[in-house]
């Protein structure tokens, strides 16, 4: 078992506005979970809770049997650079650095850590090819169109092979031929290196590929 | 951190060089203003300090009062006799001496700390020749002496000091002084004490030390000569003393000073309005610098403030692929650590260049004569000082836009996006 929410709630503003209810599920390793909803059902607040970018007002979240709320914030950290990705609605690249700085950031703070990173360039390099961008490794994030950004910026989740790929609405800001190439590339780095992949969409289209939906309604889960 | 912070400074060149100028601006107006100000007070130290005598041991001038008045009319009998004064005397002793000279020039040739003295019987006097007539000072001295006291052989125009050393009435003159008479080198000016009949000295050669006070007013002569004009022979009056380290000279004098009841003081005690101006001057310097670096420093702040609301979704991608908050704080505060350095290196550069041309800049009249070169100084503290306050300056104003880019979770930053 991979991920675990048990009875999580989390909620806003004071008075407390209540926008997840008492949810309990698992995601299992390598499994591909689609979160669908409409807007404000949710989705979002989930993802980044089972992404320990927040914490939820009450219940728990293990991760790999941890409680990721009971974590000590240097255990969390690392386990975000290692064992996890994230990919959202825009790129979020740094727009100082090049396609591959960019890419291999992760790694850099991995190094600080003390992990060898040398096997990282040479993995960048290989996703920038599989990705079809090789040629735009030197560019600047402002010299790439948004299709070959949003590519960059899932080099970068994936670069340190992680085990869990956390996306929110990742070809939200993309054309229709620039979103089939970002969910062939998820689908691909589910099947092929085991990554579970945990996906916020609004559209029917990508969430059916997905092998399981988890429907959120108002919060809550929804059959 | 420090590769992305190098990125960040680079890709916003302006805001980086606007900064950067802020902190250049600073460190050479630490630099420039102190290097000024501290070259002038050394100077001045350096001619209160080379030009007269670490210490100066002189007979106190006993003012005559009641008390003392009726104490050497009646002697032991004074405290009894009912005596009323019409006017109360007042007036000092005749001339003013050193009681036991003898005693001090034990004292001082023992004394290890003392490098060297001279004793002197200075007087003020009235020198003329023709019509045109001067007050000012004539000191005796043994030039031999004198020179190791004092740097006034390296004033010297004309002439020899120790030509002086010979007697028969000659005299070194301050240029001034005989400007003022319309005398020259060689001339046979009058010398007199207010008392007898006026005595002629001849000028055997010239001093210039800059300080008009000294130029326009003294002259010097042998001390046996002086003596004899003041009619006090074998009497002195002062005695100057060099000391090995001048620094020492006011515990020096303090030490001496129950040894007899002469007037002891110490160069900075003799010119302790100078320095006082001095420490005024310090506390004008490092309040503009303060101005100035505070300016630099807000600079630094609101840049950085505006560079981490600019940067707060490149924050949250950081935070999410791992980077701590620690990381973060350190990736704003390196920026203002780069700038601090470069900024106060740069400053510090053409501080010296600004010093470097403030010191062909000349004075023309004035106190410290004409066409003097303006005095700069070049101590590496100076340099050391404005580095310091630089570097610390922007160090502290990039700490609280770096703290508070710290403190952001990427889910704040995330959903604030995301509205």
């Amino acid at each position: 078992m991979a991920i675990e929410a048990r009875s999580i709630s989390k909620s806003f503003g004071q008075p407390p506005t209540k926008v997840l209810h008492d949810l309990s599920f698992k995601i299992d390793e390598g499994e591909f979970v689609a979160l669908t909803g409409r807007s404000g059902s949710g989705k979002s607040t989930l993802l980044y809770l089972l992404g320990a970018l927040d914490f939820p007002t009450a219940g728990q979240i293990f991760v790999d049997e941890k409680d990721i709320v009971a974590m000590p914030s240097k255990s969390l950290h690392e386990l975000r650079n290692l064992s996890m990705g994230f990919v959202f609605q825009s790129h979020y690249l740094l727009p100082e650095l090049t396609a591959l700085e960019n890419i291999l950031m992760p790694s850099r703070k991995a190094k600080s850590n003390g992990v060898d990173v040398r096997r990282f360039e040479e993995r960048a390099i290989s996703l920038l090819v599989e990705f079809g961008i090789r040629d735009k490794s030197g560019r600047l994030p402002r010299e790439m169109s948004g299709g070959e950004q949003q590519r960059v910026a899932i080099a970068r989740a994936l670069v340190m092979s992680p085990r869990y790929l956390f996306a929110d609405e990742p070809t939200g800001s993309l054309d229709t031929a620039n979103g089939e190439i970002v969910m062939g590339l998820f689908e691909k780095a589910n099947r092929e290196s085991g990554t579970a992949i945990v996906l916020v969409t609004h559209d029917p289209g990508f969430a059916a590929r997905a092998s399981r939906q988890i429907k959120l309604v108002d919060g809550r889960i929804v059959d | 951190m420090l590769f992305l912070a190098l990125r960040h400074l680079v890709a916003r060149k302006k805001q980086t060089v606007l900064t950067l100028l802020g902190i250049v601006f600073g460190a050479m107006a630490f630099v420039a203003i102190s290097g000024f100000m501290l070259g002038f007070q050394y100077f001045l130290l350096d001619q209160l300090i080379n030009n007269d005598a670490h210490i100066r041991i002189s007979a106190r001038e006993d003012r005559v009062d009641r008390t003392i008045a009726e104490r050497d009319v009646y002697g032991a009998f004074s405290s009894q006799a009912l005596i009323a004064w019409v006017t109360e005397p007042t007036g000092t002793r005749s001339v003013a001496k050193i009681e036991n000279p003898q005693g001090w020039a034990d004292i001082l040739k023992s004394d290890p700390r003392v490098e060297a003295y001279s004793p002197q019987f200075s007087s003020q006097v009235l020198f003329s020749l023709g019509s045109a007539a001067a007050n000012g000072r004539l000191i005796g001295s043994e030039p031999e002496k004198q020179i190791r006291v004092t740097n006034i052989e390296s004033y010297i125009k004309t002439g020899r000091f120790n030509d002086i050393s010979t007697g028969g009435n000659r005299i070194i003159a301050g240029t001034g002084l005989l400007k003022k008479l319309g005398a020259a080198d060689g001339s046979t000016i009058f010398v007199s004490n207010g008392r007898d009949k006026p005595v002629p000295f001849k000028v055997i050669g010239t001093y210039e030390t800059g300080t008009r006070q000294l130029d326009d007013t003294t002259a010097f002569g042998a001390l046996i000569d002086v003596q004899r004009l003041s009619q006090q022979e074998n009497q002195i009056n002062n005695i100057a003393v060099r000391l090995f380290d001048f620094e020492k000279s006011r515990e020096v004098a303090h030490g001496w000073l129950p040894t007899s009841s002469d007037k002891v003081e110490s160069w900075d005690e003799i010119n302790a309005s100078f320095l006082n101006v001095f420490s005024i001057q310090d506390a004008t310097r490092y309040l503009m610098i303060a101005v100035i670096l505070l300016v630099a420093g807000f600079g630094i702040y609101n840049i950085l403030n505006v560079v981490v609301s600019q940067k707060k979704k490149e924050i949250a991608i950081l935070r999410s692929i791992g980077f701590e908050p620690s990381d973060i704080l350190k990736l704003f505060f390196y920026q203002g650590i780069i700038l601090g350095l470069v900024g106060s290196l740069v400053g510090l550069l053409f501080g010296y260049v600004a010093c470097i041309a403030l010191e062909h800049v000349t004075f023309g009249a004035g106190p410290m004569g004409g066409g003097v070169m303006m005095k700069v100084s070049f101590d590496p503290m100076i340099y050391v000082r404005a580095f310091v306050f630089g570097f610390i300056t922007s160090a502290l104003a990039s700490l609280l836009p770096a703290r508070s880019a710290g403190q952001l979770t990427p889910i704040e930053i995330i959903r604030s996006g995301a509205e």
